[in-house]
């Protein structure tokens, strides 16, 4: 009889979707893969078909590691005090950006007088995770949900692909089944399929405005935040990730941040870890980061 | 030991503008558009987030020894661009050039590094984006 551990791991791997190999190449020494970021163009020639509803597989920004960072801000939005990048505030919102010291953007300060949430590794959460150094960035899916494996600090991310209705925003959280439940820092993430190849992602109940940031200009976010993204498979080699923010309390209109194309990686990729560690993160300000961004010579 | 010197330039490097940061400290520290060419002997590399940092005795053409520190972005970002654990060990002669911080301590962030071997190795993060990568879909 076989053994029925080793069954259900193989069921368990099955229904994770992983994708098939089809970079049977493997020529780094010992078998550990470093990323390859040196693709070819998708042209008519190699272009292969999405398969159907399936986003599985390792993904890196298509322009190059450094395409997803956005450091200057949300991709379709750098902050740069270019008029085409002002975003529609509202009174509150404005107060709560101006209140953010950011070490990034046009409005950047010196490291003594930053609040970024960040350099104290608190959890991005969303919808900043989608907006932080997005590199190798891993998919599984299942017939219930897709799970999104964030580079930046091991993070991970449930959509439920099930059918679920989105929880309704209530004061101090969600409701579900007439229960008031907590705030995540991820929130409560719903898709459906609007074709064989794109996949809608609601999520709400995310962390107020004291907790998260939306980037890493200090642009706020708060818990009133609808975020909605779209995962659109154009081939068996390109996602395309989009994002539009619905923010009520902070911003007057929904605006698009995001709209990212991702190259399909081989999945037997090594990612090297990419923590926030508070004692590495001391020892840097020990020696780097404090004075660097002091005031005069020594 | 050979000594070590400091020449300082300021260049407009435009492309230096461009450059992609994920940094703990911002841009704003930096001098954008200042080089200075370092040589000296490597003190201590560490490898480790958030940033990697370079620790080099340089000697100045006055004779004195003024240890530098330059840093690079986290492990994972400039490994693609070459560099690693062991690039540099304690001994080494190196010559590399940084950006220097606007406060005029003896820091900047790696735009360049010839290593001990003779390897060269560029800025020490992410390489710009591909403009003509991305698909249209």
């Amino acid at each position: 009889m076989q053994n029925p551990v080793l069954v259900l791991m193989s069921l368990f791997v099955a229904a994770m979707g992983l994708p098939v190999d089809t970079f049977a190449q493997n020529s780094s020494p010992g078998g550990w893969l470093t990323p390859n970021w040196e693709k070819p163009p998708i042209t008519d020639a190699n272009k292969k078909p999405a398969p159907r509803r399936n986003l599985a597989g390792m993904w890196g920004p298509a322009g190059g590691p450094g395409a997803g960072t956005q450091a200057a801000g949300v991709q379709l939005k750098p902050n740069n005090g270019r008029p085409e990048n002002q975003l529609p505030y509202t009174p509150g919102g404005l107060e709560l950006y101006r209140s953010h010291k950011a070490l990034e953007g046009i409005d950047a300060v010196l490291p003594a007088q930053d609040n970024d949430p960040r350099n104290r590794c608190e959890p991005l959460g969303m919808p900043r995770s989608n907006h932080y150094n997005i590199r190798l960035t891993q998919i599984f899916q299942d017939e219930y949900k897709v799970v999104i494996l964030y580079h930046y600090d091991n993070r991970w991310r449930v959509i439920w692909t099930d059918g679920r209705e989105l929880p309704k925003l209530v004061e101090g959280g969600v409701e579900i089944a007439g229960e008031v439940r907590e705030r995540r820092f991820f929130g409560y993430s719903v898709g459906r399929w609007v074709d064989d190849y794109t996949l809608e992602v609601q999520t709400v109940g995310t962390m107020p405005e004291d907790r998260v940031w939306l980037d890493s200009t200090g642009r706020p976010i708060s818990e009133q935040a609808r975020v909605t993204e779209t995962f659109r498979r154009v081939d068996n080699d390109t996602l395309v990730w989009s994002e539009t923010i619905a923010d009520p309390k902070v911003y007057a209109t929904p605006w698009d941040t995001m709209r990212l194309p991702m190259r399909l990686h081989n999945p037997r990729t090594d990612i090297m870890e990419y923590y926030c560690s508070p004692s590495e993160q001391e020892n840097y300000n020990r020696l780097f980061g404090n004075a660097a961004g002091g005031k005069g010579a020594p | 030991m050979r000594s070590g010197f400091v020449i300082v330039s300021v260049i407009a490097v435009g492309l230096l503008m461009a450059l992609p940061v994920a940094a703990h400290h911002g841009s704003a520290v930096f001098d954008t558009g200042k080089k200075v060419t370092l040589k000296g002997t490597v003190k201590e590399w560490v490898y480790s987030n958030p940033h990697c940092l370079l620790s080099l005795d340089v000697t100045g053409e006055d004779g004195k020894m003024v240890q530098w520190i330059a840093e690079g972005q986290a492990p994972n970002v400039i490994f693609p661009v070459g560099y690693r654990k062991d690039s540099f060990k304690a001994g080494d002669q190196v010559t590399v050039i940084v950006e220097p911080v606007k406060n005029g301590r003896p820091m900047g962030r790696i735009l360049q590094a010839v290593l001990a071997d003779g390897r060269t190795l560029g800025v020490a993060s992410s390489p710009p984006p591909a403009t003509s990568a991305a698909p249209q879909p």
